[in-house]
């Protein structure tokens, strides 16, 4: 479904070359939920943006669908991280939500109906004719992914959603993405630097190194599938999990610091 | 109350003059003046009396009725301000998208743009009259030579400094062509777009006026002007309050339009104050 293949990535820019991807080779299946952990300025965001075919790799490749990225793939949905910054400030919630559809030239009681369901499947169905700067920024992101919903995606590609809310609102956000992707079935990659996180939603959890980026592990998370903010994390294989993730990134932490230093 | 308070502004200081001018308008200028340059100030109980029959009534005159200066002088006028006032909205906010949009347009264009800024329309009109000759449309074309430079240059501030996230949200929802053009570009200049256009509007009057001082029949601007020459200042002085009216509906009327345009904008603002 996703395919990356020995990608790289270098920004150029004011003469300063920036490695921020060296080599990182993964895949995700059909319906899969993966995530993406990695120390901060690893370049998490960068995959996905690459995924998302809103840049192009320096080498390498990037597929979704068994076809290689070129622009935006179709059925390709991203949730950004700046939720205050991807919702339009002069749209009320609903035209938000629909102006991907409207796009897509349905027609209006199709896209009526897609806005009422997906609004209602986050919980905001009575928050759709207000802005979303009269919203907290958890309910915006609610909308963020609402909008993503609606947009019917087989591929939904999150970068550090929740990276901004405070602890509570990001523990119920955490289980509502867990259960749209129950619901909808689509593959979801999720990018985030917050282990617990990690471990917490994915089936499977990718781990980075620092910069120069390189896949360090590729760990599939053996919980059961339905996950519990209390029960999940008291559970021992969790803790177990979560400890091999958190040793995997401080020794690539460790490692790179080491490396500055020599 | 607040309404109360916030009209009882607006009115206050224009009502204090209104009432220290009536009084005291003709003994200070007695004071003040020379007798023989009274005649060019004349007091405001003098110029209010003239006021409706120079520009509101219909004429009585010994060749027959004419139609009041409103229908014939200010209207036209008027009229001309808008169409004028229309095309630079129209083509400022056009150009500036291109120019915006595009870096290479932009590198090309603004020299040219500095240019074209630094001359006064004033100067252009004797120009646009041997080439438009005369009549409206070289009017219409002085009004449209000052509007049009805080509008375009606005714009294309305003459509440089989109969101970059917003711009990605686009891209991946393929939200592109018109309904980008209409719901994301024009919409994030909007603010911007309309300080232009607000700066635009006072140019605007000024220049309504200006384009009707030469090879003119009618309009405020040559009416006014006809009284100067022919030594009637209550009359002249009557279609300088009449413009000042104008200036003044006309903003009020701008407002109105703007605080539906940017409820977004002002509300959001609001929304960040309170938040930090």
């Amino acid at each position: 479904m996703l395919k990356v293949q020995s990608l790289r990535k270098v920004y150029d820019g004011h003469g300063r070359q920036v490695e921020a991807l060296r080599d990182i080779t993964f895949s995700v299946n059909a319906g899969e939920f993966v995530c993406v952990v990695g120390p901060s300025g690893c370049g998490k965001t960068t995959i996905l943006r690459l995924l998302a075919g809103l840049i192009s790799p320096t080498s390498g490749e990037v597929g979704v669908e068994g076809r290689t990225v070129s622009g935006p793939p179709d059925g390709l949905a991203m949730v950004f991280q700046e939720y205050g910054r991807s919702l339009f400030p002069w749209l009320r919630v609903a035209a938000n939500v629909e102006l991907p559809l409207k796009a897509k030239g349905m027609a209006k009681p199709e896209r009526a109906e897609l806005v009422r369901e997906s609004l209602a499947a986050v919980g905001l169905a009575d928050a759709a004719t207000a802005y979303p700067w009269q919203l907290s920024g958890g309910m915006q992101q609610r909308v963020a992914i609402a909008r993503a919903i609606a947009f019917q995606p087989r591929v939904l590609l999150m970068d550090e959603p929740f990276a901004a809310v405070d602890a509570q609102t990001r523990a119920d956000l955490e289980d509502l993405v867990r259960s749209v992707w129950q619901r909808f079935g689509m593959t979801l990659l999720f990018v985030t630097h917050d282990i617990d996180e990690s471990v917490y939603l994915a089936e499977r959890v990718i781990i980075l190194s620092s910069s120069p980026t390189v896949v360090l592990e590729d760990l599939a998370v053996d919980l059961p599938a339905q996950r519990d903010q209390l029960e999940t994390r008291s559970d021992a294989r969790f803790v177990e999990l979560r400890h091999h993730v958190y040793a995997q990134v401080q020794a690539a932490k460790n490692q790179s610091a080491a490396k500055t230093v020599g | 109350m607040n309404v109360l308070r916030r009209i009882l502004f607006i009115v206050a200081l224009p009502a204090t003059a209104f009432v220290i001018l009536w009084f005291f308008s003709a003994d200070i200028r007695d004071e003040l003046l020379p007798r023989q340059k009274r005649f060019f100030l004349p007091s405001l109980p003098k110029i209010l009396e003239v006021f409706p029959d120079t520009w509101l009534l219909q004429r009585h005159t010994p060749a027959g009725d004419l139609p009041s200066r409103l229908t014939h002088d200010v209207v036209p006028s008027l009229i001309r301000l808008g169409e004028g006032y229309g095309l630079a909205l129209l083509i400022g906010v056009a150009l500036g998208v291109a120019i915006g949009s595009s870096r290479p347009l932009r590198a090309l264009l603004e020299p040219v743009l500095e240019f074209l800024r630094a001359i006064p329309p004033v100067a252009l009109v004797p120009v646009l009259f041997l080439l438009a000759g005369i009549g409206d449309t070289t009017k219409i074309l002085v009004i449209i030579s000052g509007c049009i430079w805080p509008i375009l240059l606005n714009t294309v501030e305003g459509v440089r400094g989109v969101d970059p996230t917003l711009a990605d949200t686009c891209r991946s929802y393929r939200v592109g062509g018109l309904l980008r053009l209409r719901t994301f570009i024009l919409r994030s200049a909007s603010p911007q777009i309309v300080t232009g256009a607000r700066q635009a509007l006072s140019i605007g009057i000024i220049l309504m006026v200006i384009s009707e001082l030469k090879a003119s029949s009618e309009g405020l601007g040559h009416t006014i002007q006809e009284f100067t020459e022919g030594f009637q200042y209550p009359q002249m002085w009557a279609g300088v309050l009449l413009l000042g009216l104008i200036g003044i509906v006309l903003s009020l009327l701008f407002r109105l339009v703007e605080r539906r345009v940017l409820v977004w904008y002002h509300g959001q603002r609001v929304a960040e104050r309170a938040s930090s």
